[in-house]
């Protein structure tokens, strides 16, 4: 009898811990606060606010310029020295690989940078050509109204943490902006081949096939 | 009948708003010495809850298996990285912390070592520096930012920390498979 009730002591034991894991990693599927993070926003599809955007060739605009098209967007700071260089770099390739109809007609890439203060327009022209954006169907902007710049990285999730010496500890992803300003898809910006094809995929889809 | 009351005193004291961001801006402390010392609150609180409630823990964890097997759940839950942010940026899982380390860890820990057998208490020494060996590599190793609230030299840290406390068990236990207490009078 008493064996009998240890054993099910452990039993309730092990549900409860079973049921614990399951809610705290939403079934066993994020064990970081950035997975937990990015299911969140694909289901919620948040709206891209409204800000006021200058870019590197000094236009003022918000996303509202880009309506009916597809925008991809990366948040970046020029004097990062490890991250976004490879998330820009990445996004360069992806950039190479949506075929060149869809390119500014369906959909336009965008860099945005948190780091207002120091990225003016003309530090974001001269990083621009690091990536070979052209400026123009790839932006680089920056939200000079710090309060619409940080409504936008809380809406999107995007994390900054300033350590004080001019940078920043942040997560990056692409993120996609559908034609009517939702937040549709958050991608791994280490794989560029599935990001491209995903992307291509819904070109495809919702544009129609072009060539 | 001291020890509550210190576990009582130790237990506010963590709970002050200042003392909780404090602990919690550093990721080391936060997951080295808060949680631990959440869970020793608990073990303080074991003998007056084993005095006040004798019959649930003799009837429901008369072996220690269960206590134990409900301890190792519940501070494995909290090494996951997720559950380290949450605790920071969502209030619930914060006062589940608050709850779930001192009554469902550290508790059931001091209620149930005394009643391991010997083999019992191996296994636990060896799964803990085993968990803790791992977490060491996860937060080593891992390139990119684990815990969106702490920076990755943080990371590095706690990885390192983890290291350094799996190795003290390590040595910890292999001391008890050689040295008898007994020997030194000390039962």
């Amino acid at each position: 009898m008493i064996k009998k009730r240890s054993t099910f002591a452990l039993i309730i034991v092990i549900v409860f811990g079973f049921g614990l894991f399951l809610i705290g990693t939403d079934g066993f599927t994020a064990y970081t606060a950035e997975q937990a993070r990015t299911m969140k926003l694909v289901e919620e599809k948040p709206e891209f606010p409204k800000v006021t955007l200058e870019d590197s060739k000094e236009r003022v605009y918000s996303l509202s310029e880009f309506q009916g098209k597809y925008v991809m967007l990366t948040f970046i700071y020029t004097a990062c020295t490890d991250v976004c260089l490879l998330l820009e770099m990445n996004l360069a390739q992806v950039y190479n690989q949506i075929p060149e109809q869809y390119i500014g007609e369906d959909i336009v890439f965008m860099s945005i940078s948190f780091d207002p203060e120091n990225d003016d327009p003309a530090t974001l022209e001269h990083y621009r050509n690091y990536f070979n954006s052209d400026g123009e169907t790839w932006r680089m902007a920056r939200i000079p109204d710090q309060q619409e710049l940080d409504g936008l990285l809380d809406r999107f999730g995007v994390i900054v943490i300033p350590d004080n010496n001019g940078h920043f500890a942040h997560n990056a992803a692409f993120y996609l902006v559908n034609p009517e300003g939702k937040l549709v898809d958050v991608m791994d910006y280490e794989n560029i081949d599935q990001a491209a094809s995903k992307v291509n995929a819904i070109l495809r889809t919702e544009v129609g096939d072009k060539s | 009948m001291k020890q509550p009351i210190y576990g009582l005193g130790i237990y506010l004291f963590l709970m002050l708003p200042p003392v909780v961001t404090l602990l919690e801006s550093i990721m080391v402390v936060h997951m080295h010495m808060q949680m631990p010392l959440l869970v020793m609150v608990g073990m303080l609180f074991t003998p007056f809850l084993q005095q006040t409630f004798p019959a649930f823990f003799e009837k429901w964890n008369e072996n220690g298996v269960p206590g134990i097997v409900l301890f190792m759940i519940i501070i494995s839950y909290w090494m996951i990285p997720r559950t380290m942010d949450e605790a920071l940026t969502v209030s619930a899982a914060e006062i589940f912390k608050f709850i779930s380390l001192p009554f469902l860890a550290g508790v059931p820990l001091r209620d149930s070592w005394s009643k391991l057998t010997i083999k019992g208490k191996n296994s636990i020494f060896i799964l803990l520096s085993i968990l803790f060996g791992i977490m060491a590599c996860i937060y080593i190793l891992s390139p990119n930012q684990i815990c969106n609230s702490y920076l990755i030299k943080e990371q590095k840290a706690l990885g390192w920390t983890f290291l350094l406390t799996g190795l003290c068990i390590v040595i910890y236990f292999i001391q008890t498979l050689f040295i008898d207490k007994e020997e030194y009078g000390e039962t």
